[in-house]
């Protein structure tokens, strides 16, 4: 399979529609503080003003510049999405892979495990396990996720230049800007990101490891096993970089379900209420909603809710019809 | 009946079918051969009008226009009276419904029967094919790709269509399941308007009153099948006999060289033609006839490279060639087998001209060969008996080779040396300093013949007469020079004449064979024919020899 | 289908999620009791209670007897004691489960099936206007989170135009009955039930629309023109219906994710399902009927994604084949 995700991506109208957006998300989200006039936890003056020169989309209850909130909004919600996944990204590859090339009872072991994640009900065990883990992170923790964080990012910047060149310095560079950015949100949503990277790596691992499987069937594969080659080896050199394309459809497809599962987790309250996202504005402005404010504060952050994923959708399916030789150009001829 | 008028088919700008003729008379079978890619399912396609591609030109089936049919008449016909047995491959059939409903589906669709008696059709007819009776029900999947190509065929023949294509209808069968299924074939088509496409030869031969063969999206030869599998007029269909596998030749097997390329301009077979001249280069040839035989090609099908008319030679009293007449077509080997003093010698290198006939001419091509000028050598070279004597002992390996290129004046020294060094690599010898600087006083017996061929071939010639060229090897050293022979005819598209003593080297290698006596040809024809079948009582006793010195080995009675 | 791997999957699937029930109250720091009740239902419980609850879970006791407890009850179907209900915590989620599986059921049922047809449709007109449309459409329809599509129905048709009820499964206190009670519910079940399966309806429409697509490139759809079926048999009976399979195998996992959905649809139009009770129990704290809710869900799903495997064989004569 040789499919330039880039040229490709790039050719369908769907996906230039959908890059084109998220780059407006994600300028909102980087230039956030020149955007908006205010800090968006600061209560700036009465509640419920309606929409005015000062401010834009009006204020909420707390009397807080709901403009400001929307764009601050964005941080929480691409930084969420984005960090969780690249490391579910990372764990769905190294898992999927290697159990696609160590096989036996590892394998079986682990796609067991990844199965049972698969169907499980998602949504209620992280609402259980926010109850008992406590959401705001001790400096410690915070440190330790960073590093973490640095770390997988940094690999994931060489893997990507290497294996898509500047393309990839495109893709990851944004994603470093934003996090260096929002370092401030992490004690909040920390937590977050490793829980929801947690569970969101299996149905990756599991399309890798189809794909590792059956790349490791070529011949090209055998014959470095018959030059003495080690897994290790025939991970990295040849598996890895084939398998590029389809890492990156896991990632924006793990983009969209993280951004979707922090915003439904921000909507029912869960989570630190000090990080702004789209997703509480929304669950504030519900309790709301007899009041004309809806339209200016519940409406506008659902709509940049929506609007994100649609882009990110947009992007993901662009690239899945890329990898899906079937539905991209028709057959020739019949011979 | 099914008339076929300039049939053009493409798929986005590439041209599959470029301009087909065909009739098949009503009850006729003709059979459709060429090799993949050739465009002979795209034809069957095109007739059941099921081709998304852009089509141009008739397709008649009796009064009908096929063409021009709305896609709801097509479907009307569909089936009713134009059905096709397709080639079994994955998902042919429908993965989830059952065998005997997929064959009964047409009969039902068409309002032809009611479901009961569509069934009951559909299950005679799968019986009839061969299927099991308890696979009637079961699905795609459980059934191997044998049975499933039964039930293609059965499920074609379900509404007695009166036009059948069959595509490739049995060469996913083993042999066994072939003999039946070509029973059921045969009466399955009697009587019935058939086209048949396929690659494999033999079910051609044994279905087909006609055939045609398809090259580049044109046919390039049609007529009576048993005419054509025996003396094939164009060169591919030639190539397509000497490359497929049967019991009826001795030679091995060769292949065609070169690939199919849809783009050349003029005749699509010239870059892979051995008596290509610049018009095949220009101009498509049509299909027309010559002789009888209906062929596409510039120069009328395959013509002599060399013939000699008559030649008659003597020493003193000694009549060494005594009338031969001889004809070695482009692209062949020919074999001369004779004992030694019958005069095979003289007559090669009269042919060749180092020697004078006493009466009688040579022919290069059709027109008469001044056999001092320049251009016959070129054109003609020999490759002597004894490679030791035939090179000279003064001069080392590339000197020897690149001779003839300094005796023509052909090209600049640089040019010399790099024709020299690829003439030497092409008969598998080394191209290192050493071993150009050798003397022939080095080289073992296998090495001087291979330097003696690369000399002949540095000049490029159309060509080529080997004079008895392994008479002086051990058997193992004997096999890899025919071998390296019977690449760089395949590779080069040489003309060989292949003078031998031995008749058992003659089979393996050659298409037809002459065999001289007393300085006169006795008997000649295609090389299976000769060996399996000879007439005349000396081919006979040289066949026994052989066939002796073979119980001989084996052991004494 | 059902195999036995899957059966090991549905296994470790419940291993996970009664171990974690098990240990995360018991791995917090302090009094169990406090753990697993919050310490607001502490203080409100009284102390004949918390006895009988320690003695029942065994509470004051090693890890290792707190575990054979646990399972003793959970055998008897014991899932712990609801303060904010004051009822047993089985009996709290099993007088309300009913409404959220007719609402998540119908509302897979409705998406899964029209997500299907239309997806059959479209990839048959693949390219064409109608394709691209409804293509677009869709894309754009999927990246509504379920609750704000909720929320946005509920402000057009329950706030502005007034024409269904904001809330509830049903009018309480009403008296209605028969029919009329049926009209009731169902005009209560009907915004919600848009909700879920407009935001539900795209993961089936793209899987049968390329599924569809790939299909018609298939030999035997060139082979059932040949044999001159009308457009319509070729459409559904050849290619639709093998379009559908792919469809059959995720719908296990859709159920999984119908249970987010509905959990968000219940809570914006406050319908008295177990998601609206998952919302209230985290509001109050209330930890028992938390896990039991957990525990409850995911054997919902299992026993779905099992129903879904039994199905599948009937559908695709390949499977039962292949293994």
């Amino acid at each position: 399979m040789h499919v330039d995700p880039k040229k490709e991506v790039a050719k369908s109208r769907g996906g230039q529609i959908g890059l084109a957006l998220l780059l407006i998300v994600l300028l909102m989200a980087i230039f956030a503080p020149l955007l908006s006039g205010y800090d968006p936890l600061a209560q700036t003056v009465n509640s419920f003003e309606s929409p005015c020169w000062a401010h834009p989309l009006g204020t909420n209850h707390a009397g807080q510049d709901i403009w400001s909130q929307l764009v601050y909004g964005a941080r929480t919600s691409l930084l969420v999405g984005l960090l969780v996944a690249v490391l579910s990204t990372v764990l769905a590859a190294l898992i999927g892979t290697s159990a696609a090339l160590i096989g036996g009872v590892y394998d079986r072991v682990v796609m067991r495990l990844v199965d049972a994640f698969i169907v499980m009900p998602i949504i209620i065990l992280l609402i259980l396990l926010s109850v008992y883990v406590d959401p705001n992170l001790g400096s410690g923790a915070v440190i330790g996720i960073e590093i973490l964080i640095g770390i997988v990012i940094i690999g994931m910047l060489f893997y990507m230049v290497r294996s898509l060149g500047w393309i990839g310095l495109l893709i990851v560079g944004p994603i470093i800007v934003l996090v260096i950015l929002s370092r401030d949100l992490l004690p909040g949503t920390g937590g977050l990101i490793i829980i929801l990277s947690l569970l969101c790596w299996q149905g990756g691992a599991r399309t890798l490891r189809a794909q590792a499987l059956s790349l490791k069937e070529k011949s090209h594969i055998a014959a470095a096993h018959g030059f003495g080659a080690g897994t290790w080896y025939i991970m990295r050199r040849h598996i890895m970089p084939d398998l590029g394309p389809l890492l990156v459809a896991d990632f924006v497809f793990s983009v969209r379900r993280a951004v979707f599962l922090q915003a439904g987790l921000a909507f029912l309250g869960i989570g630190d209420p000090n990080v702004v996202s789209w997703g509480s504005m929304i669950n504030d402005a519900r309790e709301w909603i007899f009041l004309d404010a809806w339209r200016w504060w519940l409406v506008p952050a659902g709509v940049a809710l929506s609007i994100t994923i649609i882009a990110i959708t947009l992007i993901g399916s662009a690239l899945e019809s890329a990898l899906d030789p079937r539905l991209r150009g028709e057959v020739s001829a019949q011979n | 009946m099914l008339r076929i008028e300039d049939l053009k088919v493409s798929f986005e700008g590439e041209h599959i079918l470029r301009g087909i003729d065909l009739e098949v008379a009503d009850g006729e079978c003709l059979a459709i051969i060429g090799e993949s890619g050739a465009g002979k399912t795209t034809l069957g396609l095109s007739i059941m009008g099921l081709l998304n591609g852009n089509t141009r030109g008739r397709i008649a089936l009796g009064e009908m226009d096929i063409l021009s049919l709305s896609e709801e008449e097509l479907r009307q016909i569909r089936w009713n009276r134009i059905a096709m047995a397709f080639q079994s491959s994955q998902n042919r059939l429908n993965p989830t419904h059952r065998i005997l409903d997929q064959v009964a589906e047409p009969l039902i669709a068409h309002g032809q029967s009611g479901k009961a008696q569509a069934r009951e059709r559909a299950a005679e007819l799968l019986g009839k094919a061969g299927l099991a009776p308890e696979k009637f029900s079961h699905y795609p999947h459980e059934l191997s790709g044998g049975e499933q190509q039964r039930v293609l065929i059965a499920m074609s023949l379900v509404s007695d269509p009166e036009l059948l294509i069959l595509d490739e209808p049995i060469s996913s069968l083993d042999a066994g399941s072939r003999m039946e299924m070509m029973g059921f074939l045969r009466l399955a088509i009697s009587g019935r308007t058939t086209l048949l496409v396929t690659h494999d030869l033999s079910t051609a031969a044994k279905l087909a009153s006609r055939t045609a063969t398809l090259y580049g999206g044109r046919i390039v030869e049609l007529g009576p099948t048993d005419k054509v599998f025996s003396i094939p007029r164009h060169p591919y269909t030639r190539a397509l006999l000497r490359s497929y596998p049967n019991m009826t030749t001795m030679k091995d097997l060769q292949g065609i060289k070169g690939r199919m390329d849809r783009r050349v301009t003029g005749c699509a077979f010239h870059p892979r033609c051995t008596q290509a001249i610049s018009i095949c280069r220009e101009q498509i040839p049509t299909l027309s006839n010559h002789d009888g035989r209906m062929v596409a090609c510039h120069r009328g099908g395959i013509i002599p490279a060399l013939s000699a008319n008559n030649l008659i030679k003597s020493f003193g009293a000694l009549k060494a060639v005594d009338g031969v007449s001889l004809t070695l077509e482009h692209g062949e080997t020919l074999a001369l087998v004779g004992q030694s003093g019958s005069g095979k010698t003289t007559l090669a290198r009269m042919i060749s001209g180092i020697l004078d006939p006493d009466t009688g001419e040579v022919f290069l091509e059709r027109s008469k060969s001044d056999q001092q000028g320049k251009d016959f050598h070129r054109t003609v070279q020999l490759v002597f008996q004894n490679p030791g004597e035939a090179l000279s002992h003064r001069l080392t390996v590339i000197e020897a080779v690149r001779e003839p290129l300094e005796i023509q004046g052909i090209g600049t020294r640089e040019e010399r040396e790099e024709m020299t060094r690829k003439a030497i690599a092409e008969v598998e010898l080394p191209t290192n300093k050493e071993f150009l600087e050798e003397y022939p006083h080095h080289l073992s017996g296998g090495e001087l013949q291979r330097v003696n061929i690369a000399r002949a071939l540095v000049l490029n010639p159309k060509v080529l007469i080997a004079d008895e060229p392994t008479a002086f090897l051990d058997s193992s050293i004997q096999a890899k020079v025919l071998k390296l022979l019977m690449n760089l005819q395949e590779n080069r598209g040489l003309s060989m004449l292949f003078i031998t003593h031995d008749i058992a080297v003659a089979r393996k290698i050659s298409d037809r064979i002459a065999v001289m006596k007393e300085g006169r040809i006795v008997e000649t024809g295609p090389a299976s024919q000769v060996v399996t079948n000879p007439y005349h009582p000396y081919t006979q006793s040289l066949l026994k020899a052989a066939s002796e010195l073979h119980s001989n080995i084996e052991g004494p009675d | 289908m059902l195999t036995k791997q899957n059966l090991i999957t549905y296994l470790v699937a419940l291993g996970i999620i009664l171990t974690l029930n098990f240990l995360l109250p018991r791995m917090m720091p302090g009094d169990p009791l406090m753990a697993i009740y919050g310490d607001e239902a502490l203080v409100q419980m009284s102390p004949q209670l918390k006895a009988e609850l320690t003695e029942r879970f065994a509470l004051d006791q090693s890890l290792g007897s707190q575990f054979v407890s646990y399972w003793a009850a959970l055998f008897r179907g014991d899932l712990g004691y609801s303060y904010s209900y004051n009822a047993p915590v089985t009996e709290v989620i099993f007088g309300r489960l009913h409404w959220t599986l007719l609402l998540g059921g119908l509302a897979l049922i409705l998406s899964t099936a029209l997500g299907v047809l239309l997806g059959i449709e479209s990839g048959w007109r693949r390219g064409r206007r109608i394709d691209s449309g409804m293509l677009s459409g869709m894309v754009g329809l999927s990246g509504f989170p379920d609750f704000f599509l909720g929320i946005l129905l509920l402000l057009l048709f329950a706030v502005n135009l007034e024409l269904l009820p904001l809330f509830g499964a049903e009018d309480a206190y009403s008296g209605l009955s028969g029919i009329e009670r049926l009209i009731d519910i169902g005009e209560h079940l009907l915004l919600p039930l848009m909700a879920l399966t407009l935001a539900r309806i795209t993961g089936a429409y793209l899987l049968t629309r390329n599924t569809m697509i790939g299909v018609l490139k298939e030999p035997y759809i060139l082979l059932a023109r040949a044999k001159g079926l009308k457009p319509r048999t070729i459409k559904y009976r050849h290619a639709g219906r093998n379009s559908m399979l792919p469809v059959m195998t995720r719908t296990g996992i859709w159920v999984g994710r119908m249970v987010t959905g509905v959990l968000f649809v219940e809570v914006v139009f406050a319908y008295p399902g177990i998601g609206l009770m998952t919302y209230d129990a985290l509001t109050f704290r209330d930890y028992p009927v938390l896990q039991g809710l957990l525990l409850i869900s995911a054997l919902c799903v299992l026993g779905a994604n099992f129903i879904v495997d039994l199905l599948y064989q009937k559908v695709d004569p390949r499977v039962s084949y292949a293994r």
